[in-house]
């Protein structure tokens, strides 16, 4: 039975399954966009354009750009790369993990993970590319037989892993995206005046009908893609933390990066998924599919992961201390800690382990805006932990006579300026053009809400 | 699709399409095809049909791996060996990463394309609509007129108990 004190209503107001189609395909179906749309669409898209530019400058003068040096050659860059890469960790997180706990409220916001996931991963993936300096080279980290040797590339070094993982999660987040539409695209079609929608929508549902044979396979592809992508969330970001456990640098050299990675990866999803839903309740007016109950749940996943992630940064630091180890303890103690680079660990360790603790208390939950907020401020420290771990480790290490300062350059800026710009296009075209619930996914669990789950008879199964 | 060959049951939620799935199971007749806005479990096994892709995609990840080793092992071992960091040529732990993650990419797309090819589900299919608010709203019941012999009357009574004969 799925009816519990703990969970609210999963759709408030009794809808029927016409009403839930209509008004989630509402933004669809309508004509033009609210004014508010072309409005953020001309931000982002400026945005989008700035970042344009730093590339272009990148690329035509050279990586000399950006406020990088020999000491500290990952500057805001990889910070970035890693930052977006761990956003885009939450959708499949979300997707996967909530449907193996059969957790039946994720119905109603893995849409919009996944959504996220996709644009964000790509928006990383710009990183690495253009940090190769001569990007148009970048086929050179594919093994394929070539006039070198053929020299094949180096399989054992964490950034050839890294390029195999994150390409194969973009693919797979993709597919597994879109697939997860090909039912509500079909609704579209089928429910669409316009006949432009109805040729367009109707391309994009591959000739869904709804028949038992096609729900069938449906749901075994369903059950072997998520089956298999949970292994992938735990081992995307594992592989990135590798690009830095590998290398011998004080504060990068440690076994606690892999599971410290992963969950601040969903840490940060988590909170950005926070930040789409509240957006879509505010401008959409979805309340009743994503209900407070929805928004309560995951500000108690948030307090979890922000526990985990606070024992973690306190692990780091009695290590350090423990191991007597002269790099490791001047790292942490008179770099980060006490050092130059103290106010980033700051705004890390309180942004992430002592705000969102906030969401104890019921009153906070229930404030839109609060949450709104605590789920920036969170997406603001944990840029700022990628800061620390880039630039403090490498900035300090073993010569005294290789130390460097950083701080980025304005291309570094506008680069990072661009991704958030590209970033929020994605969204308000997801927005504009795309189911933004699962609609298929949600009509299954509208029967939960009525008495003895909508069956005539009582049934014995959930 | 000329309607006359056809019954459709027309219904507007699970329950009541179960209902009469199984009334007219036990008749003895199976449906041609149900249609639904959502997965009906029920529905998915009493039409008796199986689907092998699971075991497709376990023999997919099989071979996958196996083939992403080899070519691995014969890259850096075989073909051009190269010492990096004092390693030996084969340093199959570094191999595990990448066999793990490109074998999961393999299983994806090979599966999707199963399902595809099985389903029928690819880009530029015509749909073959029955009733245009399956994907919506609706949950239907496609019969053929004549596998239902003289039991079309009972037929029509078991759909109209809950629903609508079209």
């Amino acid at each position: 039975m799925y009816n519990s004190e703990v969970r609210g209503r999963l759709i408030n107001g009794d809808k029927k399954f016409g009403q839930i189609s209509q008004e989630i395909l509402a933004p669809i179906h309508r004509k033009t966009a609210p004014l508010w749309w072309y409005f953020a669409m001309l931000v982002s898209l400026s945005m989008f354009g700035f970042g344009l530019y730093a590339k272009y400058i990148t690329v035509s003068t050279g990586i000399g750009t950006w406020g990088v040096n020999n000491s500290v050659a990952w500057g805001w860059a990889i910070i970035n790369f890693v930052w977006w890469i761990g956003i885009g960790h939450a959708g499949t997180a979300f997707s996967i993990f909530l449907l193996i706990l059969r957790q039946k409220w994720r119905t109603a916001i893995n849409r919009a993970a996944e959504a996220m996931t996709v644009v964000a991963v790509f928006c990383a993936s710009l990183f690495p590319l253009l940090h190769m300096g001569r990007p148009w080279l970048f086929f050179f980290i594919f093994p394929y037989p070539n006039t070198r040797g053929p020299l094949w590339v180096n399989f054992n070094s964490p950034l050839f892993w890294d390029f195999v993982a994150i390409s194969a999660y973009l693919l797979i987040s993709a597919s597994f995206w879109y697939f997860g539409m090909v039912p509500d695209f079909a609704t579209i079609r089928d429910t669409a005046k316009s006949k432009i929608k109805k040729a367009v929508y109707g391309f994009f549902s591959f000739g869904w009908t709804g028949s038992s044979k096609e729900w069938l396979r449906y749901e075994a592809l369903s059950f072997v893609l998520g089956g298999i992508a949970a292994v992938l969330v735990v081992s995307v970001h594992s592989i990135v933390s590798t690009d830095f456990a590998v290398a011998v640098k004080p504060g990068w050299h440690t076994t606690i990066f892999p599971p410290y990675f992963v969950v601040g990866a969903i840490f940060s999803g988590f909170a950005m998924v926070l930040t789409l839903v509240i957006t879509m309740r505010g401008l959409y007016k979805m309340n009743d599919f994503i209900t407070d109950s929805h928004v309560d749940a995951i500000c108690r996943i948030l307090i979890f992961i922000s526990l985990i992630m606070g024992t973690a940064y306190l692990t780091e630091i009695f290590l350090a201390w423990y191991s007597a180890n002269d790099y490791e303890q001047y790292l942490f103690f008179h770099t980060r800690i006490f050092g130059e680079y103290a106010p980033q660990f700051w705004a890390m360790f309180i942004a992430n382990a002592v705000v969102p603790q906030l969401f104890w208390f019921k009153a906070v939950r229930r404030r839109m805006w609060i949450v709104f907020t605590i789920s920036i401020i969170i997406n603001i420290g944990m840029w700022f932990e990628r800061f620390n771990i880039v630039v403090t480790s490498l900035s300090r290490d073993y010569l005294p006579s290789a130390w460097a300062s950083y701080s980025p350059t304005w291309v570094e800026i506008a680069f990072f300026t661009g991704t958030l710009g590209m970033f929020i296009t994605g969204v308000l075209l997801f927005f504009r053009f795309v189911p933004m619930i699962a609609i298929s996914e949600l009509k299954s669990v509208a029967k939960f809400d009525k008495p003895n789950n909508g069956q005539l008879k009582p049934s014995e199964h959930e | 699709m000329s309607k006359m060959k056809y019954i459709l049951g027309v219904f507007e939620d699970e329950a009541t399409l179960v209902d009469a799935f199984e009334k007219i199971k036990a008749k003895g007749i199976l449906p041609l095809e149900v249609y639904t806005p959502y997965p009906i479990h029920e529905i998915l096994e009493g039409m008796g049909k199986k689907t092998r892709i699971t075991h497709a995609a376990f023999f997919y990840g099989l071979f996958a791996a196996v083939g992403i080793l080899g070519f691995l092992t014969y890259a850096a071992a075989i073909d051009w060996p190269l010492k990096y960091g004092g390693k030996p040529f084969n340093a199959f732990p570094s191999f595990i990463v990448v066999t793990i993650v490109a074998t999961i990419l393999s299983i994806t797309l090979l599966t999707l394309f199963t399902f595809s090819a099985r389903a029928k589900i690819f880009p530029g299919k015509k749909p073959e609509i029955f009733h245009d608010r399956a994907t919506d709203d609706k949950f239907v019941i496609v019969l053929d007129k004549e596998s239902l012999g003289q039991n079309a009357e009972t037929i029509r009574s078991i759909i109209k108990e809950h629903g609508v004969v079209e």
